[in-house]
């Protein structure tokens, strides 16, 4: 998937000023940046949501999954059938099978009132992924979520991601979740939105808890912070890295 | 028990009152033979009551259920129509809520003479002025419940590639169900008193409840008007009662207010 000198404007103010990105397959990368940096309107681009009032997205023969703030899901269908919403008429198994990794399947009749914050968010995910996606945009989908809910998904979304790599661009104002779960961590910059740093996470996979108290991790948490803080300061005009000149091209992905 | 203390109180104090007001009305009751003339006390609600005159109110009471529900039935399929059709266009939501704020404020009772004249003091015409008072809670409310699915909804069917068709199947018509049953309840008893307005100005044919009540009145038998009046409710109550249950069926299972 690739982003191209994307820009955005609601009634005429510029929320996001030409933005490029491209993802590789099975490449994690996360986005953060202050609150109405224009984060969640990226995401809706690049899914094909919201035309962008200038630039172009390339996601050509892309079956791009979306994880939304909320669960999103659909009050008056059981568990089961909500995990089936966007999965191939013929893909029972695998959607049980997601289930079953999810710890969802002696939930499978229940209905999503009847599940906790962290069950709905995993039902979430799972009818995601049952679509067998190329690509998932993650819109913060652990931020209403307590630490230890959110610690525990960030471990099955990558046992997930092991088992079928697909790429992903997860959005979060949260640092750790940043680092523990991504290869590369972009900054953006507070309205109107750019990136302005970029922070590779070499860190081992499969990831664990353990790695979340170690000097390694602790560190690429503190350098993303200070990018953060640089982009918020009042002189980051200095330190802008990507090109903001935008490119009007007449092709788009069909998202 | 202690939950069912208030209702008998409240049962109790109603009964109390009626006996009150029947015994201390000047000129209630008849000099000749007794019988009430305007509030019989409880326990002679049923003086005067012949077979032919139960006869009357049950036919009054069938005529009148069968406006309700098949008027209800016309404003419920015509409610979700006009509902859906404005959820998916500005548009035709500014021609049309105009007139259905004009229905909902004309007071229908001074509409049904001019219905009756155009369409004659036939059933058709008791349905329509039904269908005129029950229509916009429907409508309204299933509006409502359409605009107010959340964006996160709207966006996941968006990037299902679903069809209109399957929006409008799978999306809006449950995700609108809840605020329509909450229009149906209002609706559903607006649909009773409709009847029996309208049924005033029907001077043709067996009367409904409206019309024989004001038989009764005009003959002085206040047990038969006053059961006539009881008979009126009960039907409000099973309209009532029965969209609780539909809601209960199709609606409480899922939805957590």
């Amino acid at each position: 998937m690739q982003l191209q000198s994307v820009t955005h404007s609601f009634n005429g103010v510029c929320v996001i000023d030409g933005i490029s990105l491209e993802v590789k397959a099975g490449e994690i990368v996360a986005v953060v940046g202050p609150s109405g940096c224009g984060k969640s309107t990226l995401l809706r681009i690049a899914a094909g949501l919201l035309a962008p009032s200038d630039g172009s997205v390339h996601a050509h023969d892309e079956r791009i999954g979306f994880v939304f703030q909320d669960p999103a899901l659909l009050p008056w269908r059981k568990v089961v059938n909500n995990a089936k919403l966007l999965a191939s008429r013929n893909d029972d198994a695998f959607v049980t099978s997601l289930l079953e990794s999810a710890g969802l399947s002696t939930h499978l009749n229940k209905w999503p009132h009847e599940l906790s914050g962290g069950m709905k968010m995993r039902l979430s995910l799972v009818r995601t992924l049952a679509m067998r996606p190329s690509v998932v945009l993650a819109d913060e989908p652990f931020g209403a979520l307590d630490q230890i809910t959110r610690h525990h998904l960030h471990d099955e979304l990558l046992d997930l991601h092991s088992k079928s790599p697909f790429a992903m661009v997860i959005v979060t104002h949260a640092i750790d979740e940043a680092v523990y779960l991504a290869d590369r961590v972009i900054t953006m910059s507070p309205a109107p939105g750019r990136f302005v740093a970029t922070t590779e996470i070499k860190l081992d996979r499969p990831r664990t808890s353990a790695l979340r108290y170690t000097a390694a991790f602790g560190e690429l948490c503190g350098r993303v912070a200070s990018t953060l803080n640089e982009a918020s300061s009042p002189q980051r005009g200095s330190t802008m890295q990507v090109d903001s000149t935008p490119k009007r091209t007449s092709s788009r992905g069909t998202t | 028990m202690k939950r069912r203390l208030a209702p008998i109180a409240s049962l109790a104090t109603f009964v109390g009152g009626w006996y009150l007001l029947a015994y201390s009305l000047d000129k209630n009751f008849a000099t000749d033979d007794g019988s009430a003339l305007i509030i019989p006390p409880p326990h002679r609600l049923f003086e005067g009551l012949n077979e032919r005159t139960i006869e009357r109110i049950l036919t009054a009471t069938g005529i009148s259920l069968a406006t309700a529900f098949v008027g209800l039935v016309v404003a419920l399929v015509l409610g979700w129509g006009v509902g859906l059709l404005m959820a998916s266009s500005n548009s035709v939501e500014r021609a049309v809520w105009p007139w259905l704020i004009a229905i909902q404020v004309t007071p229908v009772i001074v509409l049904t003479p001019i219905i009756v004249r155009i369409f004659g003091p036939s059933f058709a015409a008791r349905v329509f002025v039904t269908v005129l008072v029950a229509v916009f809670p429907i409508a309204s409310n299933v509006l409502f419940g359409v605009r107010s699915i959340p964006q996160s909804l709207r966006d996941l069917f968006v990037l299902r590639r679903a069809s209109s068709t399957q929006v409008v199947r799978e999306l809006w018509i449950p995700a609108a169900l809840p605020s329509f049953f909450a229009g149906l309840r209002v609706s559903a008893g607006l649909a009773v008193i409709g009847s029996i307005v309208g049924d005033f100005f029907f001077t043709r044919g067996e009367p409904g409840l409206g019309r024989l009540i004001n038989y009764f009145f005009l003959d002085t038998r206040s047990g038969p008007m006053f059961i006539t009046a009881i008979a009126a409710s009960i039907l409000g109550l099973g309209f009532f009662a029965a969209t609780g249950a539909l809601r209960k069926l199709f609606v409480d299972r899922w939805h957590q207010p």
